[in-house]
């Protein structure tokens, strides 16, 4: 066997391997004559056989046997142009709820732990099995439109078109114009009013517990040491958001009202984790305090704040995404 | 005062409308050279030769589709002591290739008027 029809033997049987058993050898032979004829073409040219290198340099001109294979065969993909735009849809639109989902799920156990760091390490967790979860979630949904790909083009089906109608469509969205400064200045005197409130919650118990102020002490029961430690940190987040709210009169701060929103939102997650962490809410001020109807009161308080940390997580991160969005997306980083 | 200078254009954008515009051309082009009786390494000289160069890898398979199609039929012939399977247009391959040239003609026309007004303004 000469160099040129080695190299060309190796050449088809490379191709013929990616090519399908019924119409391989018919194949074949054509491009076996085609290239054959171009070889010969280029040896008469030259008036003398075709060396190793220069046949090669031929072969490798006409493209990679895996590509060349390639284009026989009808075009395919697991997702065509027409279920496509309809599966980048649901995956935008479900993406978020399944998030929620995952998240709650995974937080489910943080109603049973006791300790603060066990509680970070729990939210932690939580956050870090978003990722695989979220690739899981993915992966089954891209798994149901291949199906529905098959399913498309085996009966030719034209699924989702027939019903589209244009007086359905939804109504023009208004465009977000943000707080008015009217608006702007309301929201910082009912903030002054909210820090006076807050302020006088130590000497007027009643300002927070109102009636069952009095059902309280017949139960001889009392705020814990903890709402001592919580009571700074929440007038030093008062303080904050008083300081962005007098900043957002000025429209210069305008684009970082988001950023300063965003931020006492962290701050909020951080001092309800706090609470969330902590088993005493309330002790006992006296000797007629019912020990089983307070740890009742401590347990139930300490659940509840715990859902709470788990919306607010939630809540900071959809206000993170909605900050982040735009510059992840001009990066091409989200949709 | 600073000199403006046009933006060179992207070359891969224009090699991928390049690609797109020709297209459609080439199977015009090869239904058309195939009126005479060819195999696929000489369609593509003859092609070649009338300044439409084609490559193997995109001719070969696209005989086979239009093939498919009815456009074209074919048989294995001995040509120089070898077996080499000549493709020619089909009667139905006649008439789709009529038609084709009529709409290229009234594309052709389209663009020319366009083009003609653009310039006058």
């Amino acid at each position: 066997m000469n160099p040129t029809s080695n190299l060309l033997a190796r050449y088809l049987q490379a191709i013929g391997e990616h090519l399908p058993a019924a119409t391989r050898d018919d194949m074949l032979a054509e491009l076996r004559a085609n290239l054959q004829a171009q070889l010969d073409d280029r040896a008469e040219e030259l008036n003398r056989p075709l060396t190793d290198p220069e046949v090669a340099a031929i072969l490798k001109e006409h493209g990679r046997p895996i590509l060349v294979a390639a284009r026989y065969l009808p075009q395919q993909y697991l997702i065509g142009p027409a279920i496509f735009p309809y599966y980048l849809m649901t995956l935008r639109k479900a993406a978020p709820f399944a998030l929620l989902i995952i998240f709650l799920a995974n937080c489910s156990n943080l109603l049973f732990i006791h300790t603060f760091p066990e509680l970070i390490a729990g939210i932690l967790r939580a956050l870090g099995l978003l990722i695989p979860d979220l690739i899981m979630f993915a992966a089954w949904l891209t798994g149901a439109f291949v199906i529905a790909e098959y399913v498309y083009t085996r009966n030719h089906a034209k699924p989702f078109n027939a019903s589209w109608d244009p007086t359905k469509l939804p109504a023009i969205k208004p465009q977000f114009k943000g707080k008015s400064r009217a608006s702007r200045i309301a929201d910082l005197i009912f903030h002054c009013f909210w820090i006076i409130y807050i302020l006088e919650i130590p000497s007027h118990h009643f300002l927070i517990l109102g009636p069952s102020e009095l059902y309280l002490r017949r139960l001889a029961i009392t705020f814990a040491p903890i709402w001592h430690t919580y009571y700074v940190f929440l007038l030093v987040l008062l303080a904050v958001q008083l300081v962005t709210k007098i900043l957002a009169l000025n429209p210069t701060f305008d684009r970082l009202q988001s950023t300063f929103d965003l931020v006492t939102k962290l701050v909020g997650v951080a001092s309800t984790a706090f609470l969330a962490a902590m088993k005493t809410y309330f002790v006992a001020s006296g000797p007629a305090a019912n020990q089983a109807t307070l740890a009742a009161v401590n347990h139930g308080i300490g659940i509840a704040f715990r859902i709470v940390l788990i919306l607010t997580v939630i809540d900071l991160f959809v206000e993170a995404w909605k900050l982040f969005r735009p510059s992840l997306r001009s990066k091409g980083l989200a949709f | 005062m600073s000199a403006t200078s046009n933006p060179s254009p992207d070359p891969q954008i224009f090699d991928s409308l390049r690609l797109e515009l020709r297209r459609g051309c080439l199977i015009v082009a090869v239904l058309a050279q195939l009126r005479a009786e060819h195999y696929g390494y000489t369609l593509r000289k003859a092609l070649a030769d009338q300044g439409l160069a084609i490559e193997e890898s995109t001719l070969y398979p696209l005989l086979r589709r239009l093939e498919t199609q009815k456009l074209l039929t074919s048989q294995w012939r001995e040509e120089d002591k070898r077996n080499k399977r000549f493709y020619k247009l089909s009667p139905e391959g006649e008439l789709i290739l009529a038609q084709l040239l009529a709409e290229w003609n009234s594309i052709n026309d389209s663009v020319n008027t366009i083009l003609q007004h653009s310039d006058q303004r």
